[in-house]
């Protein structure tokens, strides 16, 4: 747990610098070294974290119970949360060199309390080992969502449940997290537990390109979102499946013994 | 305003052998914040291992078709209370407090009754 995931940050903290960090999958802003905001393509903002997504049936949700105006409480804990998502993002291993805009403000951030940059670091990669625990198959993160019938007597939790009903086979986890207004990463980290129970399809791992360093691959951008309107799903090339057609329902037998090989491919 | 900082210390100072508090996410396991504990209680390990518990037992539930929602959840051991009380509201779905007591010092009912205070001071 003390890799470094930015050497950049780290030294623009050191340094104390103001501005933006500009990096392949997002931009940190710091304030004196700290991280006062995040942003990702991939990660929902506040927004929509509080408006309860863009889909209909998850605002609806969200708006029950208490209608009104959220709580001061509510909203600093719902900013942190969306900043540490979006950094998360942000700090995932990008192809190009990060950029860094000095005196650069964020344009919608409210107020709110710095977070320390070895926090931020210390949390993404704590995340990192958090998803490749769960179900190491980082191709999972970018692939478009593609459910599997439950075994007989399984069960699955209420939020696994919402987004199985959202996943339409052509929706990326991004895509999901804006719909139903959830977190990017907790997203992915359901989407890793329902492939572990064998209630996703685990794409294929793309041809290794030297060695896997367990980092996930940052997950397909969710598209821009029109004012009051849902993102539209890209649709995307479906990944074939690991081993070739899948029949509509396996035997519970067939799915357990299927769970146990990827397992075991996965550990050797 | 009470933030996430302010009602830990919160919970810390009103609540009688409080040893340490944190507000965690149970989807990510992730501590968004944390008051008091030390080399005895590791408030960090705890957040990430207590996130399995609340888990476990959410699924427990939908497993007996329970259509309720948990509001706390205790463990006892032989010196020390550990309360886990889930938040409802609308911006900390998915989050709660957790809290350790000294077992001599602590009024349960009271702190009990003091976390529904404290989750509530959240929501204003």
């Amino acid at each position: 747990m003390n890799g470094v995931v930015s050497p950049m940050l780290r030294r623009l903290a050191a340094d104390r610098a103001t501005g933006a960090l500009v990096r392949d999958h997002g931009t940190l802003y710091l304030v004196e070294g700290q991280v006062v905001h995040a942003e990702s393509p991939v990660a929902p903002g506040l927004d929509i974290l509080l408006a309860g997504g863009s889909d209909r049936r998850s605002a609806a949700r969200a708006r029950t119970g208490r209608p009104g105006r959220i709580g001061d409480g509510e909203r600093e804990i719902c900013r942190l949360g969306a900043l540490f998502d979006a950094a998360f993002f942000a700090l995932a291993p990008g192809r190009g060199p990060a950029r860094f805009r000095y005196g650069a403000e964020p344009r919608h951030a409210g107020p709110g309390r710095p977070v320390p940059a070895v926090a931020l670091e210390r949390e993404t990669l704590r995340r990192r080992e958090l998803l490749d625990s769960v179900w190491p198959y980082p191709a999972l993160d970018a692939a478009p969502v593609v459910p599997r019938p439950t075994a007989p007597g399984q069960t699955v939790t209420a939020r696994g449940r919402a987004l199985l009903a959202r996943a339409d086979g052509t929706r990326t986890p991004a895509q999901l997290a804006w719909v139903l207004g959830r977190p990017a990463f907790h997203t992915l980290l359901e989407i890793r537990r329902l492939a572990a129970a064998g209630l996703v399809e685990t794409p294929a791992p793309p041809p290794p390109a030297g060695p896997s360093t367990g980092t996930a691959a940052a997950p397909a951008a969710a598209p821009a979102v029109a004012p009051g309107g849902a993102p539209a799903p890209v649709p995307l090339p479906l990944p074939l499946p690991p081993s070739g057609a899948v029949p509509a329902a396996d035997h519970p037998d067939i799915a357990l013994l299927r769970r146990v090989r990827d397992a075991l491919e996965a550990r050797l | 305003m009470a933030n996430a900082e302010t009602t830990l210390k919160e919970a810390m100072t009103a609540i009688d052998g409080a040893l340490g508090a944190a507000l965690v996410d149970y989807s990510s396991g992730m501590a968004l914040g944390m008051v008091g504990g030390g080399q005895d209680l590791d408030l960090t390990v705890a957040a990430a291992g207590n996130t399995d518990v609340v888990r476990a037992k959410v699924r427990t539930m939908e497993m007996l078709g329970l259509n309720d929602e948990i509001e706390d959840i205790l463990i006892t051991l032989g010196s020390q209370y550990h309360l886990i009380r889930l938040l409802k509201g609308r911006g900390t779905n998915g989050l709660f407090l957790y809290l350790a007591l000294d077992k001599n010092r602590a009024n349960l009912a009271m702190a009990r009754h003091q976390l529904r205070t404290i989750e509530s001071g959240l929501e204003v």
